[in-house]
């Protein structure tokens, strides 16, 4: 690719970039969010049309105009959101859109050849069965297989192992590495420093738009990626803990919750969590965490079981009785549970609070009040945006997340449920994010964090508990934590780790 | 004699059943498409009221029972392509544009009648459709003439429904045009052009409710009268609800609100005392009451209803 510029209104995601891409190797593009990994990987992939630039393949000049024209070229994406029909079975997904067949769909000759590739590349995937009852590192392998299967030579991956536990991420890397001995390439989109330097034969890093780093594994140290991603040393993962006195428990008793189909979704769930400590949950997504939170904060009701907040019981109280008593929430999917994505920061800012002074002013909304408070939240937590009375949608992921933690915090709070806190956040403010939880945690608030992603349990967690098919394991003290030991756990394999010594 | 009665209805029901469902069956196997394609029309109706009437005058004038038919499927085709158009190349709400075309078609229907007819004291009829006679088949008893002694427009239907099923869930076409309708980027992404398919569904389902409004006029009263469909175009969609967007299901549901209509329709003889639409409302609330029970819990299509726009 050559001198790739693209531009959106407001912003250049791509300009001039220049890469290269060879046959057997694994090439990882790195930077933070909107730094243009995404941007410039969808021009090569047709989805979008650079605004100049040239495209080479094999040395020709190549017209990419769609995703057809790419996989003509041998160029195939595996996409964060896959793009696999829900509905439909593996073996139907590849027969979407083939040519040259007869009106009738025969599906049993492309099965045959299916399982031709999959010996071929050693992937296996059970052709039958509905996607939707696949677990998500079995979609991938599925959507890898069907790009492959497609006659891809370069296989781009976004962000790829954010949603896998460390035996699939492990298991997927072989996997790559099996299809580069094939002369396929692998391109990876990613922010995950470890991973680089576990896969990467080179490395690109795209700051604003723009190529700030090329390098080869050999040349690569964590501190040099950090430095270039953000423009400065990334700061520590080593937060800062004080002990503090324990003065409260929300504690959970044989929780029984039912899920949106009827189906026991969380089985006698036992912890608690003390203020001034943060209980990581960990998981694989799907084994009740949803149900979980929203039984805790009170927009599911439970079958069994109590939720008594220093020893009260809420567990029938209303989502407002038990934010009264300090119980806050921030929601994993901001844009339709975290904020009123229509309206203005200042409406978004006391969506949990305008009943309370000083935003009620008798029974009357005190506008000066709100302002001010979005205001204080977006100085405080470096929100970027234009002012406070923009709209919510008008912000960015990050910025909106940081946001929502802003109007979570700055009230008064015990207990706060993170769910996800720092999914699609870059760097910078996922670091933002966790100082901040941290810190509150220092000033003894309890916090209960769900996070796909392991390192980050580990990371902030004092003690972490195991979600699995809606059963908590036993916690696992922070001296304990063992990424591997957890990894199994997650997978539901409580057994083998009882056999070690 | 109660039994005979009983059997005498039933008898009534089972012949009376299936003119009154062809109609519905008719634009349900057409929207049907639509839907799997992720455009939802709710001009239905619309589209059969301007079917009643083309239907109507072509056959009227012409006594030509196939350009009739022909003539109103293009009608209807022409208007769900006004849908078409705002719904996918606008990305206007299909709630909204489909409302226009109920709307359009019913103001349409009623100004062709009049600028042809003018006002009749007495309507003008058509004659009735030719209806199969097979040898000793139909001469079966009571089921002979259910199955075998159909005009030949409802076998038309009849096989339509048949061959939905096998495009949509047996063809390399109807499986691109489902992908289209669960997730139009998907689709693009394999190569296959979801405007293209949404254009070719919604007309198909224009083409469809036209056949069965004029099926309603040509076969099932013989005359026309103003907003003749009654809603039927509104019951035609929400069966397709209750059919899960599959074309044997919903002909089945079509099939039990017909027949609800003729029993009431019966029962209303036996009480003249009551206003007849007090029995005329069974069928429709029979609906909600099934649509209750049935649509809650039914995922029809991902995308439907929603426009596909591209990354750029």
């Amino acid at each position: 690719m050559r001198h790739i510029t693209k531009a959106f209104p407001g912003t250049i995601a791509n300009d001039q970039i220049d890469l290269d891409l060879f046959p057997r190797e694994i090439h990882v593009i790195m930077g933070e969010n909107g730094a243009g990994k995404t941007t410039l990987m969808n021009v090569l992939y047709g989805m979008y049309r650079p605004d100049s630039g040239e495209i080479y393949v094999d040395g020709k000049q190549a017209k990419i105009r769609s995703p057809v024209d790419a996989q003509a070229l041998g160029i195939g994406m595996v996409f964060q959101h896959f793009s696999l029909i829900e509905v439909f079975t593996v073996l139907e997904n590849f027969a979407i859109g083939r040519r040259g067949g007869k009106v009738r769909l025969n599906l049993s000759e492309l099965k045959s050849r299916i399982e031709d590739a999959e010996r071929g590349y050693g992937i296996s995937v059970d052709l039958n069965r509905k996607v939707q009852q696949l677990s998500i590192a079995e979609k991938q392998k599925a959507e890898i297989l069907k790009v492959l299967f497609m006659g891809a030579r370069v296989l781009i991956l976004d962000e790829p192992t954010s949603m896998l536990t460390p035996q699939e991420t492990s298991a997927l890397f072989k996997n790559l590495r099996a299809f580069t001995d094939k002369d396929k390439s692998v391109v990876l989109i990613t922010h995950k420093l470890y991973e680089i330097l576990e896969i990467a034969d080179r490395v690109t890093v795209l700051r604003k738009g723009r190529v700030v780093l090329k390098s080869t594994r050999k040349e690569l140290t964590p501190s040099l990626l950090a430095e270039a991603t953000m423009g400065r040393s990334m700061a520590t993962d080593d937060f800062s803990r004080d002990i503090v006195a324990n003065k409260g428990t929300l504690s959970i008793k044989n929780l029984s919750v039912k899920g949106d189909r009827g189906e026991e979704a969380i089985s006698s769930a036992t912890f608690d969590v003390q203020r001034g400590e943060i209980l990581g949950i960990a998981g694989i997504a799907g084994n009740g965490q949803k149900e979980l939170v929203e039984a805790i904060v009170g927009l599911r009701k439970n079958q069994s079981g109590e939720i008594i907040l220093e020893g009260d019981r809420i567990t029938g109280r209303t989502v407002r009785q038990r934010m009264r008593l300090g119980l806050r929430y921030m929601p994993e999917d901001r844009k339709r549970r975290g904020v009123a994505i229509d309206l203005s920061l200042t409406y978004n800012a006391v969506l949990r609070d305008h009943w309370l002074a000083p935003f009620d002013h008798n029974y009357m909304l005190n506008f000066p009040a709100m302002r001010e408070f979005a205001k204080k939240i977006i100085s405080d937590f470096g929100v970027v945006c234009s002012s406070e009375s923009s709209r919510a949608d008008s912000l960015s992921g990050g910025n909106l997340q940081k946001f929502i933690v802003g109007r979570e915090l700055l009230r008064t709070a015990q207990y706060i449920i993170a769910e996800n806190p720092t999914a699609g956040l870059d760097m910078a403010s996922t670091q933002y994010v966790r100082r901040t939880l941290i810190d509150h945690r220092n000033a003894g608030i309890g916090i209960i964090l769900l996070s796909g992603d392991l390192d980050e349990l580990i990371a902030m967690s004092d003690r972490i508990i195991v979600l699995y098919r809606g059963r908590t394991s036993n916690s696992v003290p922070r001296k304990d934590f063992d990424k591997l030991k957890i990894g199994a756990l997650m997978l539901g394999q409580e057994s083998q780790i009882a056999q070690e010594p | 004699m109660v039994i005979a009665l009983i059997i005498s209805m039933i008898i009534l029901v089972l012949m009376g059943m299936v003119p009154r469902a062809l109609p519905i069956i008719a634009a349900a196997t057409g929207e049907l498409v639509d839907q799997n394609a992720g455009t939802l029309n709710l001009g239905v109706e619309g589209m059969m009221l301007l079917g009643t009437v083309v239907g109507f005058f072509t056959d009227f004038y012409t006594k030509s029972l196939l350009l009739a038919f022909l003539v109103a499927g293009i009608a209807g085709l022409l208007l769900s392509l006004l849908h078409a158009v705002a719904a996918i190349s606008l990305k206007a709400d299909q709630v909204v544009s489909g409302t226009a075309i109920w709307f359009i078609g019913w103001g349409l229907s009623g100004v062709i009648y009049r600028a042809l007819f003018g006002n009749y004291l007495i309507p003008p009829t058509l004659s009735a459709l030719p209806h199969l006679q097979l040898p000793i088949l139909t001469s079966i008893p009571i089921v002979g003439p259910i199955i075998f002694g159909e005009d030949p427009v409802a076998y038309f239907i009849l096989i339509m429904v048949v061959i939905v099923h096998y495009f949509l869930f047996h063809t390399q076409t109807g499986l691109n045009l489902r992908t289209v309708g669960e997730d139009p980027r998907t689709a693009e992404e394999m190569g296959v052009n979801p405007k293209r398919y949404r254009y070719g569904a919604t007309m198909f389902g224009g083409f469809m409710a036209g056949i069965g409004g004029a099926y309603l006029t040509i076969a099932v009263t013989g005359t026309f009268y103003y907003d003749l469909t009654a809603g039927l175009g509104f019951i035609a969609v929400a069966l397709i609800y209750f059919g899960k967007w599959k074309p044997f299901r919903s002909l089945l549901g079509c099939l039990i609100f017909g027949a609800v209509y003729v029993i009431f329709l019966v029962i209303q003889t036996y009480f003249q005392s009551i206003p007849y639409q007090f029995f005329a409302m069974w069928p429709y609330l029979a609906i909600v009451a099934i649509l209750a029970g049935v649509a809650a819990k039914s995922g029809g299509p991902a995308a439907l209803a929603k426009p596909y726009e591209k990354g750029e």
